[in-house]
């Protein structure tokens, strides 16, 4: 997953670098107010367990091995916001010294997996976590937050990539940076985290928590229990960001209307014709007699906000029950 | 008198047991320690530029690289990084193509089928682009040491980062020792056939985690020992002298030549 230089235009890596800054600054601060002095020299021990980590072989079924990153580990040992600085430096080092993923690329691949794996691992991990409580729960979570990041991570570089044909082109109208669309890189990147790295990366991930959790239990509870108001940030900003789904002239692969299914496989497929129609509010993003970029925008708004009340609604009821079953 | 049991003839035939992926992790982690103690040895080229001036002239140059659409330009680039690497000892040479080299190759596969398609400008374009910039990111780091790095990065990152990455980098030598350690171990108490040696691997880590963390915490108290007080004080950088003339000069020619191309 580390993207080497020249594979993204300078554009797209000013970009990603500028996205990583604001995170690195709210990491840097938060480490410093709410992680004791003390634990400052974990997060370099800490990157370069990320680092080791990764040097790590785990055999997979099939007789093959894969590496994990330990993204969601390290977010659920050391907290997410010291985890996104300990694998960001844990990055540099692999770039400086081992020529692993590039400079101008460096903003890119800590977006990835700085700041994706970590922060997507922990919130699905304390979601299933909280919802159904146990310890099954706990390590369904670790599972499933681990799986799903890195799976996610991945997602984001193949977009990043994929992107780069669309909007860099030279006057002959050839590709500028990385010659392949989206709808190759998609596949060629995401599925084969989906079926060995993401499945390496959660068992190597629930393995680990389960030995320390057995070996040394204090080690985990002393995590510090971060806020989300920066979620929240990440969830503005993509909302902002939304627009550049635009710029994917095609629709997305496997999401073809009916019309589209016709005119790439020659005929539409009887189930799908006569199935259930569904007419949303925002038909494909767009609201009527606006712009596109405005219409994208207040859907994305929308579709946020509502999943932003649901989410505080099932919280409210869930604190209801509580309340309920202690009095 | 030998008890009957000690001399009764065994015949003991262990099984032959796979363990592809601790050979495996042995040996990356071998080849990670032999590089990090390589640089370690002090057996680096001198070079007596200002690092700062360094790491910004290398920036510079892959930025530039990155963005230019004119082969003259890449092919000016190449001709420079190459023409100083040619002045490196022939061991450095080696370890610079060593690290370029199979990235370059990867990249002119990924790019080989669009070639196919009619892209070879872009083939040519972009694997000799990534090629340059990984050697001179190579060079840069060959032949500087890493405090002095770390001295170039101080001005871009904030203290907390430099700290961080400090610990990393001696660290990373002394958990890498641990972990082969830890390996050899597994590896040597395993005889015959051990089908519990992969759930043994999240002790091997587990293992390295809190070590680790024990590490953390000595070094805290050793920091406190030395009157730490939780900031951390600006370094002193080294000046800029006559000798960073000539980077500083080579810098503004490629500008010059970047900016010319573009016009072109």
């Amino acid at each position: 997953m580390h993207i080497p230089d020249n594979y993204l235009s300078p554009a797209t890596c000013a970009v990603m670098g500028a996205v990583m800054v604001p995170v690195w600054a709210v990491a840097v601060r938060k480490v410093r107010t709410e992680v004791s002095n003390a634990r400052v020299p974990l997060l370099g021990i800490g990157a370069a367990f990320s680092f080791l980590l990764m040097m790590f072989n785990v055999p997979l079924p099939g007789g093959t091995t894969g590496h994990a990153v330990g993204g969601t580990l390290l977010a659920v040992l050391l907290g997410p916001w010291s985890a996104c600085i300990s694998i960001s430096i844990a990055l540099l080092v692999q770039a400086l010294m081992f020529g692993d993923g590039g400079i101008l690329a460096f903003g890119a691949n800590c977006f990835n997996m700085a700041f994706v794996i970590p922060f997507l691992g922990y919130v699905l991990f304390s979601v299933i976590r909280d919802v159904s409580k146990g310890r099954r729960a706990e390590y369904a979570g670790l599972a499933a937050g681990s799986y799903i990041s890195i799976s996610v991570a991945a997602l984001c570089a193949a977009i990043e990539l994929g992107v780069q044909p669309l909007l860099f082109r030279g006057p002959s109208g050839l590709p500028l940076y990385f010659p392949w669309p989206i709808s190759v890189s998609i596949p060629a990147m995401v599925l084969p985290h989906l079926a060995v790295a993401g499945v390496a990366e959660a068992i190597f991930t629930v393995a680990i928590f389960t030995f320390i959790k057995r070996v040394s239990p204090g080690t985990i509870s002393a995590a510090p229990k971060p806020r989300f108001r920066g979620v929240y940030a990440l969830l503005v900003a993509l909302v902002c960001l939304s627009p550049l789904g635009l710029l994917a002239s095609g629709t997305a692969w496997g999401e073809w209307g009916i019309g589209e299914i016709g005119k790439m496989v020659g005929y539409v497929p009887e189930g799908m014709r006569r199935g259930f129609s569904f007419r949303a509010l925002f038909p494909d993003y767009a609201v009527t007699g606006m712009s596109g970029v405005i219409g994208y925008v207040i859907s994305a708004i929308t579709g946020a906000a509502v999943l932003v009340i649901t989410f505080k609604l099932i919280g409210l009821a869930r604190r209801e029950n509580r309340r309920k079953a202690l009095t | 008198m030998l008890p009957q049991w000690l001399l009764r003839d065994e015949q003991y035939f262990p099984e032959r047991d796979r363990d592809i992926f601790i050979d495996r992790s042995i040996r990356t982690l071998l080849t990670l320690l032999s590089r990090l103690r390589q640089r370690e040895g002090g057996s680096e080229e001198k070079v007596r530029v200002n690092p700062g001036v360094r790491l910004g002239s290398t920036l510079l140059l892959i930025l530039l690289l990155s963005l230019s659409r004119d082969f003259l330009f890449v092919a000016y680039a190449g001709a420079l990084l190459l023409a100083i690497l040619s002045v490196y000892r022939a061991e450095l040479i080696l370890r610079v193509l060593k690290t370029s080299l199979p990235i370059a190759t990867f990249t002119l596969f990924v790019m080989l089928p669009s070639a196919l398609w009619g892209n070879t400008s872009g083939l040519i374009m972009i694997t000799l682009k990534v090629f340059f910039s990984v050697v001179a990111v190579k060079m840069f780091v060959s032949t500087a040491e890493w405090g002095s790095i770390l001295g170039g990065l101080r001005i871009f990152m904030p203290r907390l980062f430099i700290l961080v990455l400090d610990v990393t980098t001696r660290y990373l030598v002394l958990l890498g020792e641990l972990s082969v350690s830890l390996l050899v171990a597994l590896k040597l108490r395993s005889v015959g056939r051990n089908s519990r040696k992969q759930s043994s691997l999240a002790g091997v880590t587990g293992t390295l985690f809190l070590r680790s963390r024990q590490m953390a915490e000595e070094m805290y108290a050793a920091m406190e020992c030395r009157c730490f007080t939780g900031s951390y004080p600006r370094g002193s950088t080294a000046k800029i002298s006559a000798v960073d003339l000539v980077p500083l000069g080579v810098g503004a020619l490629t500008v010059a030549v970047f900016a010319w191309t573009g016009m072109r």
